[in-house]
């Protein structure tokens, strides 16, 4: 099948009911988007499928066929993305691990509402951070949003 | 404080042709508020930082020189500084190589970072006070912070004089900045680089003479991490993310009751399944190879299991209870701490108080799984692994292996995805060198959630009796105290196995309770160590969170047991103790306390000493119809030194929310196993539930403490306190959903 990821058309061969996320990760050597439970809990997998946010370890890759799909390496190609300033200016990773998929939940949520309210964060970023960044990730997305 | 930003360009080119970072005054670390009541730090970005890339070779590449074994430096003046201890999160990776840089003269915007491996050629990468590598304990900066600044100074000395003597000019008379070094009299300069060769052969200085406060640019400073850029761009490469030339990847099932054992085993469907290379039993388990991780996991999903629930199938949270509680009744006993006469006050007192507190099982829940990349040979064992425990992957690899000292090399991935003290333990890297070992090439092993779940080395629940006879002044006269908890040290520090046999008690689990900063001198603490079948060892505050949850709690049931304010109480408590009383004043005073709250809030105080630091916590609570709303956390913070206020509000701050989860999830069990094996049944705080925070630093004396678990050491307590003003109920366990409770 091709995928259209991050603005490219490529072919991957592999079992059509493989995890999206898994395709990326290994098919496409795109490891920037993790696996954290793999039951759609934690959201460490998000990346967006027609600018959506998907959990792609619950996302089967047949299902996006035919869709734009965008994972954390897709942003920016130089971490120009407001939401990457942002984060960086705030410093808000800790291990990192969650990251990815909370910038790209945090994109998903400013394509849809450019100046989110606190509720509108919290209600859209669920993914979880065992470090406790929350505080600056809730900063950054204002920041971001404010356009730095 | 003046709050400064980065406007992305001017502000990195005056920052780039100064050479200094504009942070304000460096002594006074209190941070100010902004309008919303949110924490601002000042600094101004450079455009560029230190990166931390891969892991280092054991000895230099081709074109670089060592001067020292922490410095590589190449002809074109690449400096690149070898990193001892394991980033996870915690910031260590941009502040020891911080401060080396610093007395190095490095400039720290070029710099490359690169982690420490541990072989037998390999071990000046050791914490100096223990002689052993790893990476826990809060101790990183205080344990390396001198050998930071020794090295940095001795190979700052040591290019110096190679420089001068080229010029034939006195050692003195120059100057290192920048990776150059100067002669400022006749304007004259060579690169690091240019001098590097030379530099390593002269003898390291035995004694280096080290900066002045005022010359060190990056040290107290609010730096830029190292590790953020590839952070937020997915290219960080985690252990789960680590890919070597020919690599296979395995997925593993073992036994999921505690003890279990496999009867037997159908690996039809397996052996033939897409991308299969092999089926290997491990140890106890069996583990499945294959070209990519997801067919290695779903051909294991199509094997058939008959396992043997092994000798604790009736194992539950009940069972386990009730042997706590028999323990906690009838001992036997350790005394470790005795002093005064505990006794006598009790005896005669009119007032005596007891209680019982409960702490639960916990798990580590890091957010990447464990894993750990292996190569393994006839003669050969090189591993790469997320991993804070270096020297007990290498000391544990060399028994299973039967390999001698030089065959063996434990290499760090730069980025790990949480440690919180699981990842000192060497299970996964065992498994992964067997299973490379039985397929003779190297394997990528990963455990998914739910068998990182159930085989996690879980904080032990622990149980506690606080007796207190209390005189007139309604102060403690004597305190008594039965702990109850099986060990936490011997996974990680098996040496420990001796003091356990013959002493009966555990001293991390004892922590909290050996000493106290109150003004207690009639002190009687008894310890059992209790044996359980469930793995338990070291997570994130050790002994300290779950003594302390039980002794603040008390402490406050006290004071409202003669109707005095709990942080009045403490005062009295602290009367002798300055440092103490300068922060909990101080926590006190930002976090509001006395000011009127409407019916349904309360706020709760905390105090430890823990770490080294020390630290009280105000919590802010609305309570309605059994939702609990975490409004503010107010921290003060007296850790010494503060080496870099953002990271260590980054830790005071994220580990608070730590310490929110422990009052969130617990683990229990049933049929001998964990009952909770994913993160949608082990829940932990979300983004909504986050509260406000206030967090400053107190710069009480030069010492430096730990910041990098002592948050989440007050956050129970404080939040048992805050729930009882709000409500009148006094919870003596957590979660607080044992008590019908829930975060809102």
């Amino acid at each position: 099948m091709e995928l259209n990821v991050n603005g490219k058309t490529l072919p991957v061969e592999v079992d059509p009911n493989t995890p999206l996320l898994w395709v990326l990760r290994e098919q496409l050597a795109l490891t920037g988007t993790k696996f954290g439970c793999g039951v759609a809990a934690c959201g460490a997998c998000t990346v967006h499928v027609n600018g959506v946010a998907v959990r792609s370890c619950s996302y089967p890759v047949s299902f996006a066929a035919g869709k734009r799909i965008t994972t954390i390496e897709g942003l920016s190609s130089d971490r120009s993305h407001p939401l990457q300033r942002a984060w960086i200016v705030e410093q808000v990773p800790q291990c990192g691990y969650c990251q990815s998929g909370m910038l790209m939940s945090a994109a998903a949520l400013l394509a849809v509402h450019p100046h989110p309210t606190d509720a509108q964060v919290d209600a859209a970023i669920t993914n979880i951070c065992r470090c406790g960044t929350y505080p600056r990730v809730r900063r950054a997305i204002h920041r971001a949003a404010r356009g730095g | 404080m003046t709050v400064s930003e980065n406007d992305g360009t001017g502000a990195s080119e005056r920052t780039r042709s100064t050479g200094k970072v504009d942070l304000g005054r460096r002594t006074l670390l209190k941070a100010s508020l902004s309008v919303g009541g949110v924490l601002m730090l000042g600094f101004t970005l450079p455009a560029k930082t230190a990166s931390l890339l891969g892991a280092a070779t054991p000895s230099p590449s081709e074109g670089e020189v060592a001067v020292t074994a922490w410095v590589r430096i190449t002809a074109d003046n690449q400096v690149t500084l070898i990193v001892s201890q394991a980033e996870i999160g915690q910031g260590i990776s941009t502040t020891l190589p911080a401060i080396l840089a610093d007395e190095l003269g490095a400039d720290w915007s070029r710099v490359k970072l690169v982690t420490a491996p541990f072989s037998s050629t390999a071990t000046a990468y050791r914490n100096p006070q223990r002689n052993w590598m790893f990476t826990g304990n809060s101790e990183s900066v205080e344990s390396f912070y001198e050998l930071m600044r020794k090295t940095g100074a001795a190979a700052r000395e040591m290019l110096t004089r190679a420089a001068a003597a080229r010029w034939g000019v006195d050692a003195d008379a120059c100057r290192a900045e920048e990776s150059v070094v100067i002669h400022p009299a006749s304007g004259r300069r060579l690169t690091f680089g240019d001098v590097a060769g030379d530099a390593a052969r002269l003898s390291p200085p035995e004694k280096p003479t080290l900066k002045a406060a005022r010359d060190l640019k990056l040290i107290g400073k609010s730096l830029p991490k190292v590790d953020v850029p590839s952070k937020v761009d997915g290219s960080a490469v985690f252990g789960i993310d680590f890919r070597v030339p020919g690599m296979l990847v395995a997925a593993i099932r073992t036994p999921p009751t505690i003890g279990g054992t496999i009867k037997s085993f159908d690996d039809t469907a397996v052996r033939g399944a897409p991308g299969v290379r092999g089926v290997v039993p491990v140890l106890n388990g069996v583990a499945v190879i294959a070209d990519t991780y997801w067919q290695a996991r779903t051909a294991l999903a199509a094997a058939h299991f008959d396992f043997d629930a092994g000798p604790n199938a009736d194992l539950d949270t009940a069972a386990l209870r009730a042997a706590y509680r028999k323990a906690l009744e009838d001992g036997p006993w350790a005394t470790p701490v005795n002093q005064g006469d505990a006794a006598a006050p009790l005896r005669g007192a009119v007032h005596v108080i007891r209680q019982d507190y409960e702490n639960p099982f916990a798990a580590h829940a890091t957010m990447e799984p464990m894993n750990c990349t292996a190569l393994v040979t006839a003669d050969r064992c090189e591993i790469w692994a997320p991993t804070q425990g270096q020297e007990l992957a290498f000391v544990a690899l060399k028994a299973v292996l039967g390999l001698r000292d030089d065959q063996i090399t434990v290499n760090r991935t730069p980025y790990i995805g949480g440690g919180f003290g699981r990842r000192l333990l060497p299970d996964f890297v065992i498994q992964a060198a067997l299973v490379s070992k039985a397929v003779g090439k190297p394997v990528k092993l990963i455990w998914d959630r739910e068998e990182d779940m159930r085989h996690d080395w879980y904080r032990p629940a622990t149980m506690l009796r606080l007796t207190a006879s209390l005189g007139a002044d309604g102060l403690p006269a004597a305190l008594a105290a039965r702990v109850v908890s099986p060990t936490i040290l011997l996974p990680v520090f098996p040496p420990i196995a001796t003091m356990l046999k013959e002493q009966g008690f555990d001293p991390s689990a004892m922590e909290g309770m050996m000493e106290t900063p109150y003004d207690l001198p009639n002190r009687r603490v008894d310890f059992h160590l209790l044996t359980i079948p469930i793995p338990t060892s070291v997570m994130r505050t050790t002994g300290y969170g779950p003594n302390i949850f039980a002794l603040e709690s008390f402490i406050d049931e006290l004071a409202h047991s003669v109707r005095m304010d709990p942080y009045r109480y403490r005062r009295r408590l602290l009367r002798k103790n300055p440092r103490a009383l300068a922060v909990l004043d101080r926590a006190a005073a930002l976090g509001g306390w006395g000011k009127p709250l409407p019916k349904g809030q309360g706020r709760g105080i905390a105090f430890a000493d823990a770490f080294g630091t020390l630290l009280a916590q105000v919590i802010e609570v609305q309570v309605e119809n059994r939702d609990v709303r975490v409004k503010h956390i107010t921290s003060v913070v007296d850790c010494g030194r503060v080496l870099d206020p953002g990271i260590a509000t980054n830790n005071i701050e994220g580990g608070a929310i730590f310490g929110l989860a422990y009052c969130k999830a617990e683990v229990t069990f049933k049929g001998g196993r964990a009952e909770q094996e994913n993160l949608n049944r082990y829940e932990l705080p979300y983004l909504a539930e986050t509260p406000q925070f206030r967090t400053e630093f107190i710069a009480g004396a030069e010492q430096l403490g730990g910041v990098g678990e002592v948050s989440p050491v007050t956050v129970p307590p404080a939040l048992a306190n805050a729930i009882f003003t709000a409500t009148g109920e006094r919870i003596r366990s957590m979660p607080i959903s044992r008590h019908g409770l829930r975060f809102a």
